[in-house]
């Protein structure tokens, strides 16, 4: 059964993606602005809950902004929307992080305690928290409607940055009955959700 | 090389990054030549994939996020090669966790390193001691050899042959010497079993044996013993060899399994 297809990012009220990294590449900061008021609160969610601590999450959010900034160039429209090049920077360097707190962490090295913060933060934009909220659901709701065994395989991937091997490793599961979910889940959320930017 | 169509299936996991092996390389294969099937089909994928995003904890970056980015692009001129400078961090900047885990991978190395020095020095130390201990031994035999030797050729020896009451058993061969004792040497000895040992014993005319030496055949069956004689040779009428409980016996505790007459 196809599902209605749900539209998960910012809605472009007022100049088009493009049109702002046009501007961008002049140097125009207003619309690096508006484009920080349009992905900033779900990159930071993305961020912050691979990361798992606010502080490097903000840093993280502030690198891949200015990356922006300073490598508008580098985006190309022709290759695909902003969201999904801005999320995969992202996602990028958040796992990244990860990864290196992770290393840290092996070597018994990490004085840091990273359970100490929640994983969402206040709000002081409550209509935009309740589009954010919203999204966040509809997407939740998806993927919840998929096995749970599944579902987790996705998050391992998506959030930790695992691998088909890693996760059959986690999980104790064979690889080929993870990359099955892996690829069951992720049509179906093609299905279901689309391609979000097109 | 797959097909376009063969790698389809596999673009969202490639954006998702789970991919491994062949097959993840042969789409980045496609994606490197620029393939006009695949790049914008993995574009795509990252659409998909990029919505779980959406799973995340709603959270809102505070305001000064937005603050230091809009200062650090106001406050920098356009763009150049030379001045693609990481952004300054506000807390633990990212190249700092770099080195960091850069400088704990070195500390981990050295230790490594040192512990595996440690380990073939004290090898090194173990080896030492080990030539020490046969240096030392061949010292001791060369010197044996040199006793054995000035005791055989001296003209004042007398040559003894201390034969075998088992006739399977190998001759024994002794030097007597006044003064610098008995040289005693002998091949193709039997093995002796641990709690027993090989007593050389000088058995004077009048009055009881008098034990000079306590000895075992080495692995190869060899003996090389020099012994004080502790009697006038003149005294002595016959040197014999018993086998005795191990740490040997006061006096002879079995009959003699070889013996010579010396007067």
């Amino acid at each position: 059964m196809l599902l209605a297809v749900v539209q998960t990012w910012p809605e472009e009220d007022g100049p088009s993606d493009a049109a702002l990294m046009a501007r961008v590449l002049h140097r125009d900061s207003r619309a690096l602005e508006l484009l920080y008021d349009r992905y900033s609160r779900l990159v930071y969610s993305l961020v912050l809950r691979i990361a798992q601590q606010p502080a490097s999450a903000e840093e993280i959010v502030q690198d891949v902004f200015l990356q922006i900034w300073r490598n508008a160039k580098r985006y190309q429209a022709a290759r695909g929307p902003l969201g999904p090049w801005l999320f995969t920077v992202a996602r990028n360097r958040a796992l990244d992080f990860l990864r290196l707190k992770r290393e840290k962490q092996r070597r018994r090295e990490d004085p840091e305690d990273f359970s100490i913060l929640p994983a969402a933060v206040a709000s002081p934009d409550p209509e935009g928290a309740l589009d954010q909220a919203r999204r966040g659901e509809q997407v939740r709701a998806q993927m919840g409607s998929l096995p749970e065994a599944q579902r987790r395989a996705i998050e391992l991937a998506f959030f930790e940055g695992m691998t088909h091997s890693e996760i059959s490793a986690a999980m104790g599961e064979p690889l080929g009955t993870v990359k099955s979910w892996i690829r069951g889940g992720l049509l179906r959320l093609r299905e279901v959700l689309g391609e979000g930017f097109a | 090389m797959k097909e376009c169509a063969q790698l389809a299936p596999l673009y969202e996991e490639f954006a998702l990054g789970v991919l491994e092996g062949e097959e993840r390389a042969e789409l980045e294969a496609h994606l490197a030549r620029a393939c006009d099937v695949c790049t914008p089909g993995v574009a795509r994928a990252r659409g998909v994939v990029a919505q779980l995003a959406g799973l995340a904890p709603d959270a809102q970056p505070p305001a000064s996020v937005k603050a230091k980015i809009l200062r650090a692009a106001t406050g920098s001129p356009a763009p150049t090669e030379a001045q693609k400078i990481p952004a300054r961090r506000a807390v633990f900047p990212a190249w700092a966790w770099a080195a960091a885990a850069a400088l704990a991978l070195v500390t981990g190395y050295a230790v490594r390193q040192m512990q595996v020095l440690t380990s073939q020095l004290a090898d090194l130390r173990r080896q030492m001691r080990i030539a020490e201990n046969q240096n030392r031994a061949l010292l001791d035999q060369i010197e044996i050899g040199r006793q054995v030797a000035a005791i055989v050729i001296s003209p004042a020896s007398k040559a003894l042959k201390l034969m075998p009451t088992d006739t399977k058993m190998p001759m024994v061969v002794a030097y007597l010497h006044p003064q610098m004792g008995v040289a005693l040497s002998a091949g193709q000895m039997p093995a002796v079993p641990s709690a027993r040992t090989l007593q050389l014993w000088s058995v004077p005319k009048k009055g009881q044996p008098l034990s000079l030496a306590i000895f075992r055949p080495d692995a190869q069956g060899q003996v090389t013993i020099i012994a004080p004689v502790k009697m006038p040779m003149e005294e002595i009428a016959l040197l014999a060899v018993t086998e005795e409980p191990a740490g040997g016996s006061p006096q002879p505790t079995s009959a003699p399994a070889w013996k010579a007459q010396v007067n």
